[in-house]
């Protein structure tokens, strides 16, 4: 069986469950399910050893044949979107069920399919036409299903500002395809490393796929994408769309020859996504929100790997750069693993509550602990903690950085902030997902309808339980893991195929594996001692004030205050204070909002400023054919007076 | 099997010793202040105490609360097994096995920073808060001085980085350390260990609503904390690892009881800080790290 035959049968079940989305949700979930099943098979084929699959077609479309490949590069991506295909398309039959949402729910079917089907060609077309035309039938569906509850401005307001933001990055592309083409003489794809006359046309890449993968300054569509779309679509969002971006610089950083500049300007852009991605999270009290400025920061991660993989690749150091990079195409994995588990998560709670607003949840885990536990774990993966697998990947991104100190030259210049910022960037996600789930999911509810919550379905809590399943395999066996991982970096620089797996990555699996037998031991022992010894229940302890409330718990706001404060050179929070004032103070209120600070203080006023110049330039069109008279009159003196003084 | 065996032994020795550092602290701020003092042993004798007595859990706490404490008590524990006695080496050790040691620490204070918040109170909260934040800033100044050591010696193992003593920037390189394991340790001038209900305290008020058994095992971790930093500082500063063993250990013991009698000096002599002054300490603690750091790379370029 060849991954041609089982892409082959993807596609046409993904074909087939177009029309049955409508009438037959049943059997929309067969097919989508059994899609995702043999896309998976396909891609562990190649990644498990196979060679590349590749196939050529004479028929033309579009005036060019079309040209697939599935290397360990692409299968690597297409496993992931096969897996977050999957679990979505089983949590949203309940989380956004036809009854809800008549009108709806069929539509998203069939747009998840779609999004499906054109992410799987972006990710095996070899062919510079086609990559653009899947790319940009991606884009749209994307739009279709942020825009899913159309009736909701926030909704269709993201949803216009993602369709903008994404054609400028589309716009990059067919720059970026087309000098390509011009250059090469022809559409078709594949390795030309040896072109240095290429190299330029990366910069292009790093701004298309960048806007689409959300780059710190370019991720200003990404957090209110995110926030307003069904929770699953967030999910496969935040987990493979943006990854597509990333798929694009990985791809065509290994099939084109990179300026090392442009390796700078990525792990520059990493660092910042990184730090500055956490920095707005923490600011966030949208709990959805706050997750997508998460993928920002991750974004970041995966970015510092391949600026490093690059560099190495430009000095020639295999083994620093093999293993920095072999951490980034991890973390891709783990990402696209923990954030969707977050993102059903935060579903889930949006589900039960109706409110995304942190502020109004609160001791959620009794009426939802599958949830709750879920979010946890996935909390704890992605602030990259042992045993989980969000630490296994940063654990080799960082080995590459310490690595690349121990050799001299300029590339320790950047491995001694990278490490400090990473750093840094682990220990902020933690305060962040400390305060997310002490505030949505412990304490006691802050609102009635935190207090009604209720727990989700099996079809929600399956998906979630198969992610968070993910996450702990990673973690615990990363050993198993790494050969599709380092047949990813292989495929990407042949040059690195002979390079080995660390040693250590197993012995970091086996102390995984310790910690969580200790662990568990430790929870066991103190169990029996608790029962044994007794437990009672009393009230938390209030320094004897008489009448705590709920609405006195220590809120998000609070909980990232300090953190803020840091940062809000950069957040620029705004805050809205109304004091208490005079005897007998009847209402006082403070509340502080982190905006979107490069959308509204940079984007905003350009975009306003290019507006004032189109409509004052207007005013030259005004159809009085005696003045356009005088405008030609006008451009032939100047033209006259230019010749006459080129002379 | 002896490998094994080695192993649990070596846990065994960890968790047996470590209350004996906050006992040797509270006896050098007693003698200073005048006092006799609670006995060197006090703390094991609270550990049993704690451990036979029953529970108040808070109405609305989950099992996190109790189960959190006793997985970062063996995030901590494990982090010791990690770090390296002079020339017996370290229980476990491979290559990056220093940023293992780090996210353990991590791991101990997410579970201990949601335990507190599992009780809703707003001092908790407060005192999470300020954990989690501060953490941050000690976070870079302890990836600094491993950055440190790791270009000195050319290695991402604990082991290797702390066997030779930090060269040139070794005085920095302990004062930066010193600050990081007085701020992680809730000690003076960060944190007042010696009260519970101050709105300014940080790791106290953390652990205002546990009582009994998990209380006990936050205690333990808390004293096996000190310990595995005051035996990291050691091991950075001084070449251990170069030396034979029984002058090596001895050297060793007699850094960590050193290292206990300034943390007893400094809180004796020193008054807390005021809160807002924290960040600003740390600040220089990653400062005297970072220059470290320069000075092991001007030592490898020269």
């Amino acid at each position: 069986m060849s991954p041609g035959i089982l892409l082959l049968g993807a596609g046409l079940a993904l074909a087939a469950a177009l029309p049955a989305a409508r009438r037959w949700p049943r059997l929309w979930l067969g097919l989508t399910l059994a899609a995702a099943a043999q896309a998976l098979l396909a891609a562990a084929w190649v990644l498990s050893g196979g060679t590349a699959w590749e196939w050529r077609s004479a028929t033309l479309i579009g005036g060019e044949a079309p040209h697939l490949r599935l290397d360990a590069v692409s299968a690597l991506f297409l496993a992931l979107l096969a897996v977050l295909g999957g679990a979505g398309a089983l949590y949203s039959g309940e989380y956004w069920p036809d009854r809800a949402h008549p009108r709806s729910a069929p539509a998203g079917r069939g747009w998840w399919g779609c999004l499906l089907l054109w992410m799987g060609l972006v990710l095996v077309a070899a062919n510079g036409l086609h990559f653009l035309i899947a790319w940009e039938l991606f884009a749209v569906s994307s739009y279709f299903l942020i825009t899913l509850e159309r009736r909701r401005l926030e909704a269709r307001r993201a949803g216009w500002l993602y369709l903008a933001v994404s054609h400028a990055g589309t716009l990059c592309l067919f720059a970026f395809f087309a000098l390509l083409a011009a250059r090469t003489g022809g559409w078709d794809l594949g390795p030309m490393r040896e072109r240095t006359d290429l190299a330029p046309l990366y910069w292009l890449a790093l701004a298309g796929f960048g806007i689409k993968a959300g780059l710190f300054p370019l991720h200003v569509w990404l957090p209110s994408a995110h926030a307003s779309a069904p929770s699953h679509v967030s999910a496969i969002f935040s987990g493979v769309a943006i990854k597509m971006g990333i798929y694009g610089l990985v791809r065509f950083s290994g099939w084109l020859p990179v300026p090392e500049p442009a390796a700078w300007t990525v792990l520059g852009l990493g660092l910042a996504s990184a730090v500055l991605g956490v920095a707005f999270a923490l600011g966030q009290h949208d709990l959805k929100r706050l997750l997508a400025y998460h993928s920002v920061e991750n974004i970041g991660i995966i970015l510092i790997g391949l600026g490093f993989g690059l560099l190495g690749l430009a000095r020639g150091q295999a083994g620093w750069g093999f293993l920095a990079l072999c951490g980034g195409l991890l973390h891709v994995w783990n990402h696209g693993l923990f954030k969707a588990l977050l993102f059903l998560g935060a579903g889930s709670v949006l589900h039960a509550t109706g409110t995304r607003a942190m502020s109004r949840l609160g001791g959620l885990w009794r009426a939802m602990p599958w949830t709750a536990s879920c979010f946890t774990l996935g909390a704890a993966a992605i602030s990259g903690l042992p045993p989980l697998n969000g630490f296994v990947s940063e654990w080799l991104v960082y080995l590459g950085l310490f690595a690349s100190v121990g050799a001299p030259g300029a590339a320790l210049w950047a491995a001694i902030p990278a490490a400090v910022l990473l750093a840094v960037t682990g220990a902020l996600a933690l305060a962040c997902f400390v305060k997310v789930c002490g505030v949505v999911f412990l304490g006691s509810p802050r609102t009635p309808e935190a207090g009604r919550a209720h727990e989700c379905g099996w079809s929600m809590r399956l998906p979630m339980l198969a992610l968070a399943g993910g996450c702990v395999a990673i973690g615990l066996a990363p050993a198993v893991f790494w050969p599709a991982v380092a047949r990813a970096a292989a495929a990407w620089n042949p040059a690195w195929s002979a390079q080995e797996m660390p040693a250590s990555l197993s012995a970091l699996g086996s102390l995984h594996a310790v910690l969580a037998a200790l662990g568990g031991l430790a929870v066991a022992i103190l169990w029996r001692q608790m029962r044994r010894q007794g437990v009672e229940r009393a009230p938390t302890w209030d320094c004897g004030y008489a009448a705590p409330t709920p609405r006195m718990q220590y809120t998000a706001g609070s909980f990232a205050g300090i953190i803020n404060e840091w940062f809000a050179w950069i957040l620029r929070p705004e805050r809205h204070c109304r004091p208490p004032e005079g005897f007998f103070p009847a209402r006082a209120s403070d509340a502080m909002h982190t905006p979107e600070t490069v959308l509204e203080k940079v984007i905003t006023p350009v975009a306003a400023g290019v507006r004032w110049v189109s409509t004052a330039v207007r005013g030259l069109q005004h159809g009085r054919i005696q003045s356009y008279v005088f405008y030609l009159v006008l451009g032939l003196l100047a033209l006259v007076l230019l010749t006459g003084f080129g002379k | 099997m002896s490998a094994i065996l080695e192993i649990f032994a070596r846990l065994f020795v960890w968790l047996l010793l470590a209350p004996l550092v906050p006992g040797i602290i509270n006896r050098v701020k007693a003698r200073v202040a005048g006092r006799r003092g609670p006995p060197v042993l006090q703390l094991y004798y609270d550990l049993a105490k704690l451990w036979r007595k029953g529970v108040v859990l808070s109405a609305v706490a989950s099992p996190l609360h109790w189960a959190g404490p006793a997985v970062a008590w063996m995030a901590v524990a494990l982090a010791a097994l990690l770090v390296p006695l002079g020339p017996l080496g370290a229980a476990v050790s491979f290559r990056g096995d220093a940023l293992v040691f780090l996210c353990l620490l991590a791991l101990a204070r997410f579970l201990l920073a949601l335990a507190a918040l599992d009780t809703g109170s707003a001092f908790e909260g407060m005192g999470a808060a300020r954990e989690v934040s501060y953490a941050v800033l000690a976070e870079a100044a302890l990836i600094s001085a491993l950055l440190a050591l790791g270009i000195q010696n050319r290695s991402a193992s604990l082991a290797e980085m702390l066997a030779p003593s930090a060269g040139p920037g070794a005085a920095l390189l302990g004062a930066g350390l010193f600050a990081v394991l007085l701020a992680e340790n809730c000690r003076v001038p960060f944190d007042d260990p010696n009260t519970h209900l101050e709105l300014t305290m940080i790791h106290e008020v953390m652990v205002l609503d546990h009582s009994g058994p998990p209380l006990a095992v936050i205690l333990h971790g808390a004293a096996l904390k000190l310990l595995v930093f005051a035996v990291l500082l050691a091991g950075a500063v001084l070449p251990l690892g170069r030396a034979g063993k029984p002058p090596a250990l001895l050297a060793l013991a007699g850094a960590v009881l050193l290292i206990a009698v300034a943390v007893g000096l400094v809180e004796s002599l020193m008054a807390r800080l005021a809160l807002r002054r924290v960040p600003l300490l740390l600040t220089t603690a990653f400062l005297f790290c970072l220059f470290a750091l320069l000075a092991a790379w001007k030592g490898m370029a020269a």
